[in-house]
Protein backbone atom coordinates (compact mmCIF):
# COMPACT_ATOMS: atom_id res chain seq x y z
CA UNK A 1 0.00 0.00 0.00
CA UNK A 2 1.55 3.46 -1.01
CA UNK A 3 2.42 5.83 1.70
CA UNK A 4 0.21 8.69 0.59
CA UNK A 5 -2.62 5.99 1.04
CA UNK A 6 -1.30 5.02 4.30
CA UNK A 7 -1.28 8.55 5.61
CA UNK A 8 -4.40 9.72 3.84
CA UNK A 9 -6.39 6.35 5.67
CA UNK A 10 -4.96 7.10 9.10
CA UNK A 11 -6.62 11.32 8.46
CA UNK A 12 -9.69 9.88 7.44
CA UNK A 13 -9.47 7.32 10.45
CA UNK A 14 -8.88 9.98 12.98
CA UNK A 15 -11.38 12.30 11.46
CA UNK A 16 -14.22 9.38 11.75
CA UNK A 17 -12.80 7.99 15.51
CA UNK A 18 -13.21 11.68 16.66
CA UNK A 19 -16.24 12.39 14.76
CA UNK A 20 -17.64 9.19 15.87
CA UNK A 21 -16.49 9.75 19.91
CA UNK A 22 -18.48 13.46 19.31
CA UNK A 23 -21.97 11.87 18.20
CA UNK A 24 -21.29 9.49 20.55
CA UNK A 25 -20.40 11.62 23.58
CA UNK A 26 -23.41 14.02 22.28
CA UNK A 27 -26.04 10.25 23.00
CA UNK A 28 -24.58 9.95 26.27
CA UNK A 29 -25.02 13.82 26.95
CA UNK A 30 -28.47 13.29 25.88
CA UNK A 31 -29.46 10.37 27.82
CA UNK A 32 -28.18 12.03 30.72
CA UNK A 33 -30.08 14.93 30.61
CA UNK A 34 -33.16 13.03 29.64
CA UNK A 35 -32.35 10.91 33.16
CA UNK A 36 -32.28 14.42 35.18
CA UNK A 37 -35.52 16.23 33.39
CA UNK A 38 -37.15 12.32 34.01
CA UNK A 39 -36.03 12.48 37.51
CA UNK A 40 -36.95 16.68 37.42
CA UNK A 41 -40.64 16.28 36.59
CA UNK A 42 -41.35 12.89 38.40
CA UNK A 43 -39.92 12.67 42.11
CA UNK A 44 -38.68 15.82 42.30
CA UNK A 45 -41.83 17.10 41.85
CA UNK A 46 -44.24 15.02 43.59
CA UNK A 47 -41.45 15.71 46.72
CA UNK A 48 -42.30 19.47 46.33
CA UNK A 49 -45.94 18.73 45.69
CA UNK A 50 -46.09 16.71 49.09
CA UNK A 51 -44.24 19.42 50.89
CA UNK A 52 -46.98 21.88 49.94
CA UNK A 53 -49.70 19.95 50.63
CA UNK A 54 -48.27 19.41 54.14
CA UNK A 55 -47.34 22.86 54.88
CA UNK A 56 -51.38 23.18 53.91
CA UNK A 57 -52.39 20.69 55.82
CA UNK A 58 -50.86 22.39 58.95
CA UNK A 59 -52.84 25.84 57.65
CA UNK A 60 -55.93 24.31 57.98
CA UNK A 61 -55.11 23.00 61.17
CA UNK A 62 -54.30 26.41 62.21
CA UNK A 63 -57.32 27.91 60.87
CA UNK A 64 -59.31 25.61 63.15
CA UNK A 65 -57.71 26.90 65.84
CA UNK A 66 -58.56 30.59 64.36
CA UNK A 67 -62.06 29.22 64.48
CA UNK A 68 -61.82 28.32 68.02
CA UNK A 69 -60.16 31.49 68.94
CA UNK A 70 -61.81 34.22 67.46
CA UNK A 71 -64.64 32.55 66.01
CA UNK A 72 -67.27 34.16 69.14
CA UNK A 73 -67.58 37.47 67.04
CA UNK A 74 -69.16 36.53 63.75
CA UNK A 75 -67.49 37.87 61.02
CA UNK A 76 -64.19 36.34 62.34
CA UNK A 77 -66.45 33.05 62.73
CA UNK A 78 -67.15 33.59 59.06
CA UNK A 79 -63.75 34.60 57.65
CA UNK A 80 -62.21 31.74 59.56
CA UNK A 81 -64.61 28.76 58.42
CA UNK A 82 -64.67 30.06 54.97
CA UNK A 83 -60.17 30.24 55.06
CA UNK A 84 -60.59 26.17 57.14
CA UNK A 85 -63.03 24.65 54.44
CA UNK A 86 -60.56 26.47 51.82
CA UNK A 87 -57.48 24.98 53.14
CA UNK A 88 -59.62 21.69 53.49
CA UNK A 89 -60.56 21.42 50.27
CA UNK A 90 -57.44 22.09 48.77
CA UNK A 91 -55.08 19.40 51.15
CA UNK A 92 -57.69 16.79 49.62
CA UNK A 93 -57.47 17.72 46.00
CA UNK A 94 -53.50 17.91 46.61
CA UNK A 95 -53.59 14.25 48.08
CA UNK A 96 -55.88 12.70 45.65
CA UNK A 97 -53.61 14.57 42.80
CA UNK A 98 -50.56 13.29 44.53
CA UNK A 99 -51.54 10.02 45.05
CA UNK A 100 -52.79 9.51 41.14
CA UNK A 101 -49.55 10.36 40.11
CA UNK A 102 -46.90 8.32 42.54
CA UNK A 103 -45.69 5.00 41.70
CA UNK A 104 -44.26 3.70 44.32
CA UNK A 105 -47.23 1.43 45.73
CA UNK A 106 -46.05 2.42 49.86
CA UNK A 107 -46.29 5.35 49.55
CA UNK A 108 -49.30 5.34 47.17
CA UNK A 109 -51.17 3.43 49.99
CA UNK A 110 -49.94 5.76 52.53
CA UNK A 111 -52.11 8.75 50.64
CA UNK A 112 -54.74 6.80 50.41
CA UNK A 113 -54.85 5.97 54.40
CA UNK A 114 -54.12 9.81 54.85
CA UNK A 115 -56.89 10.49 52.39
CA UNK A 116 -59.30 8.12 54.83
CA UNK A 117 -57.65 9.87 58.00
CA UNK A 118 -58.44 12.97 56.50
CA UNK A 119 -61.91 12.35 55.97
CA UNK A 120 -62.26 10.83 59.81
CA UNK A 121 -60.81 14.14 60.96
CA UNK A 122 -63.23 16.23 58.65
CA UNK A 123 -66.08 14.97 60.21
CA UNK A 124 -64.83 15.48 63.88
CA UNK A 125 -64.08 18.75 62.97
CA UNK A 126 -67.87 19.04 61.36
CA UNK A 127 -68.81 17.79 64.47
CA UNK A 128 -67.17 19.97 67.41
CA UNK A 129 -67.69 22.63 64.50
CA UNK A 130 -71.33 22.45 65.22
CA UNK A 131 -70.73 22.00 69.27
CA UNK A 132 -68.51 25.16 69.34
CA UNK A 133 -71.35 27.43 67.47
CA UNK A 134 -74.21 25.71 69.63
CA UNK A 135 -72.44 25.82 72.97
CA UNK A 136 -72.04 29.86 72.55
CA UNK A 137 -68.54 29.25 71.67
CA UNK A 138 -67.03 27.34 74.24
CA UNK A 139 -64.19 26.28 72.57
CA UNK A 140 -62.66 24.24 75.56
CA UNK A 141 -65.57 21.79 74.92
CA UNK A 142 -64.82 21.72 70.88
CA UNK A 143 -60.91 21.15 71.22
CA UNK A 144 -62.06 18.31 73.73
CA UNK A 145 -63.60 16.70 70.85
CA UNK A 146 -61.16 17.21 68.27
CA UNK A 147 -57.74 17.21 70.03
CA UNK A 148 -54.90 15.16 68.99
CA UNK A 149 -56.91 14.08 66.11
CA UNK A 150 -54.63 15.58 63.72
CA UNK A 151 -51.80 13.45 64.55
CA UNK A 152 -52.63 10.07 62.90
CA UNK A 153 -53.31 12.11 59.44
CA UNK A 154 -50.26 14.59 60.43
CA UNK A 155 -48.20 11.24 61.30
CA UNK A 156 -49.15 9.55 57.70
CA UNK A 157 -48.43 13.03 55.59
CA UNK A 158 -45.04 12.79 56.74
CA UNK A 159 -43.89 9.34 55.94
CA UNK A 160 -45.43 10.29 52.57
CA UNK A 161 -42.96 13.22 52.52
CA UNK A 162 -40.50 10.75 53.95
CA UNK A 163 -40.74 8.27 51.42
CA UNK A 164 -40.52 10.64 48.30
CA UNK A 165 -37.69 12.40 49.37
CA UNK A 166 -35.99 9.53 50.37
CA UNK A 167 -36.88 8.16 46.60
CA UNK A 168 -35.56 11.54 44.86
CA UNK A 169 -32.08 10.86 47.03
CA UNK A 170 -31.98 7.35 45.94
CA UNK A 171 -32.90 8.52 42.17
CA UNK A 172 -30.52 11.37 42.28
CA UNK A 173 -27.78 9.05 43.30
CA UNK A 174 -28.54 6.31 40.80
CA UNK A 175 -28.21 9.07 38.05
CA UNK A 176 -25.24 10.33 39.42
CA UNK A 177 -23.65 6.92 39.35
CA UNK A 178 -24.99 6.35 35.75
CA UNK A 179 -23.55 9.87 34.96
CA UNK A 180 -20.14 8.43 36.71
CA UNK A 181 -20.52 5.29 34.53
CA UNK A 182 -21.21 7.30 31.18
CA UNK A 183 -18.26 9.63 31.79
CA UNK A 184 -15.86 6.31 32.59
CA UNK A 185 -17.19 4.45 29.50
CA UNK A 186 -16.51 7.64 27.19
CA UNK A 187 -12.75 8.13 29.03
CA UNK A 188 -12.33 4.12 28.02
CA UNK A 189 -13.51 4.63 24.82
CA UNK A 190 -11.88 7.54 23.78
CA UNK A 191 -8.83 6.85 25.42
CA UNK A 192 -8.66 2.80 23.50
CA UNK A 193 -9.29 5.07 20.47
CA UNK A 194 -6.47 7.38 20.43
CA UNK A 195 -4.46 4.81 21.58
CA UNK A 196 -5.61 2.74 18.65
CA UNK A 197 -4.77 5.73 16.57
CA UNK A 198 -1.56 6.69 18.36
CA UNK A 199 -0.30 3.04 17.55
CA UNK A 200 -1.35 2.92 13.75
CA UNK A 201 0.23 6.07 13.84
CA UNK A 202 3.63 5.12 15.34
CA UNK A 203 3.58 1.81 13.21
CA UNK A 204 3.25 3.76 9.64
CA UNK A 205 5.52 6.65 10.46
CA UNK A 206 8.34 4.00 12.24
CA UNK A 207 8.01 1.69 9.23
CA UNK A 208 8.69 4.62 6.54
CA UNK A 209 10.97 6.15 8.76
CA UNK A 210 13.56 2.97 9.41
CA UNK A 211 13.23 2.24 5.47
CA UNK A 212 13.94 5.48 4.81
CA UNK A 213 17.46 4.86 6.84
CA UNK A 214 18.13 2.21 5.15
CA UNK A 215 17.55 3.54 1.90
CA UNK A 216 19.93 6.59 2.78
CA UNK A 217 22.36 3.90 3.79
CA UNK A 218 22.50 2.23 0.52
CA UNK A 219 22.30 6.26 -1.38
CA UNK A 220 25.20 7.11 0.98
CA UNK A 221 27.39 4.01 -0.15
CA UNK A 222 26.37 4.62 -3.93
CA UNK A 223 27.75 8.16 -3.63
CA UNK A 224 30.99 6.79 -2.70
CA UNK A 225 30.55 4.13 -5.61
CA UNK A 226 30.84 1.50 -2.85
CA UNK A 227 28.74 -1.41 -4.79
CA UNK A 228 30.93 -4.68 -3.56
CA UNK A 229 28.72 -6.69 -1.14
CA UNK A 230 26.23 -4.14 -1.30
CA UNK A 231 22.38 -5.75 -0.55
CA UNK A 232 19.71 -3.04 -1.08
CA UNK A 233 17.24 -5.64 1.13
CA UNK A 234 14.12 -2.57 0.50
CA UNK A 235 10.65 -4.30 -0.67
CA UNK A 236 7.15 -3.28 -0.37
CA UNK A 237 4.66 -1.94 -2.58
CA UNK A 238 4.92 2.23 -1.78
CA UNK A 239 7.25 4.81 -2.80
CA UNK A 240 9.70 3.73 -0.60
CA UNK A 241 9.85 0.05 -2.29
CA UNK A 242 9.83 1.84 -5.33
CA UNK A 243 12.87 3.79 -4.59
CA UNK A 244 14.24 0.69 -3.60
CA UNK A 245 13.80 -0.53 -6.76
CA UNK A 246 15.49 2.55 -8.67
CA UNK A 247 18.34 1.86 -6.13
CA UNK A 248 19.46 -1.82 -6.96
CA UNK A 249 19.10 -0.36 -10.70
CA UNK A 250 21.78 2.57 -9.96
CA UNK A 251 23.97 0.15 -8.14
CA UNK A 252 23.29 -2.42 -10.70
CA UNK A 253 24.83 -0.15 -13.28
CA UNK A 254 27.77 1.21 -11.12
CA UNK A 255 28.90 -1.81 -10.32
CA UNK A 256 28.70 -2.49 -14.55
CA UNK A 257 30.54 0.48 -14.97
CA UNK A 258 33.32 -0.68 -12.83
CA UNK A 259 33.70 -4.27 -14.46
CA UNK A 260 33.81 -2.61 -17.86
CA UNK A 261 36.00 0.01 -17.20
CA UNK A 262 38.24 -2.83 -15.07
CA UNK A 263 38.19 -4.54 -17.97
CA UNK B 1 25.24 -20.98 -12.92
CA UNK B 2 24.32 -18.17 -14.83
CA UNK B 3 26.84 -18.73 -17.70
CA UNK B 4 24.17 -17.79 -20.29
CA UNK B 5 23.12 -14.64 -18.20
CA UNK B 6 26.82 -13.57 -18.19
CA UNK B 7 27.38 -13.91 -21.75
CA UNK B 8 24.13 -11.99 -22.65
CA UNK B 9 26.01 -8.75 -21.22
CA UNK B 10 29.13 -9.77 -23.49
CA UNK B 11 27.01 -9.50 -26.04
CA UNK B 12 25.26 -6.64 -25.35
CA UNK B 13 29.31 -4.99 -24.71
CA UNK B 14 30.02 -5.97 -28.43
CA UNK B 15 26.90 -5.26 -30.09
CA UNK B 16 25.43 -1.89 -28.41
CA UNK B 17 29.19 -0.75 -26.48
CA UNK B 18 29.65 -0.17 -22.60
CA UNK B 19 27.01 2.19 -22.07
CA UNK B 20 24.48 -0.08 -23.05
CA UNK B 21 25.75 -2.87 -20.68
CA UNK B 22 25.41 -0.37 -17.94
CA UNK B 23 21.86 0.28 -19.17
CA UNK B 24 21.26 -3.43 -19.09
CA UNK B 25 22.70 -3.73 -15.40
CA UNK B 26 20.04 -0.57 -14.58
CA UNK B 27 17.51 -2.07 -16.41
CA UNK B 28 17.80 -5.42 -15.44
CA UNK B 29 18.83 -4.44 -11.74
CA UNK B 30 21.73 -6.90 -12.07
CA UNK B 31 25.09 -6.63 -12.95
CA UNK B 32 26.90 -8.78 -15.09
CA UNK B 33 28.96 -10.18 -12.23
CA UNK B 34 25.57 -10.73 -9.79
CA UNK B 35 24.31 -12.18 -13.22
CA UNK B 36 27.10 -14.85 -13.20
CA UNK B 37 25.76 -16.19 -9.41
CA UNK B 38 21.83 -16.19 -10.68
CA UNK B 39 20.35 -19.48 -12.57
CA UNK B 40 19.71 -19.27 -16.30
CA UNK B 41 15.82 -20.12 -15.19
CA UNK B 42 13.72 -19.09 -18.19
CA UNK B 43 12.34 -15.87 -15.90
CA UNK B 44 16.16 -14.30 -15.99
CA UNK B 45 16.82 -15.04 -19.16
CA UNK B 46 13.59 -13.36 -19.93
CA UNK B 47 14.29 -10.28 -17.98
CA UNK B 48 17.51 -10.20 -19.32
CA UNK B 49 16.49 -10.44 -23.37
CA UNK B 50 13.50 -8.06 -22.67
CA UNK B 51 15.77 -5.39 -21.63
CA UNK B 52 18.27 -6.27 -24.58
CA UNK B 53 15.03 -5.84 -27.21
CA UNK B 54 14.72 -2.10 -25.34
CA UNK B 55 17.99 -1.38 -25.51
CA UNK B 56 18.20 -2.42 -29.36
CA UNK B 57 14.92 0.06 -29.53
CA UNK B 58 16.49 2.74 -28.19
CA UNK B 59 19.63 2.31 -30.52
Amino acid sequence: MKISTKLIGLSLGSVVVVAGLAITLVGELRTLSSGYNDLLHGAVRQAEAARVTQVDFKKQVQEWKDILLRGHNPADLAKYTGQFHEQESKVKAEAQALAGAVEDPATKQLLVDFLAADDTLSRKYEAAYTAYVNGKFDFKAADTLVRGQDRPPTDLFDKVVAQLAAQVDGKVAAQEAEAIRQRNTALLVAGGLLLLVSVLGFVVVNGVITRLGRLKAVSDRLAKAEVDGLSIDISGNDEVGEFGQSLKGVAAAIEELLIVVAH
Amino acid sequence: MGLQLKNRYEEVGRELGSLARMKLAMLTKISSAQASELPDSAANMKLIDDAIAQLRKQK
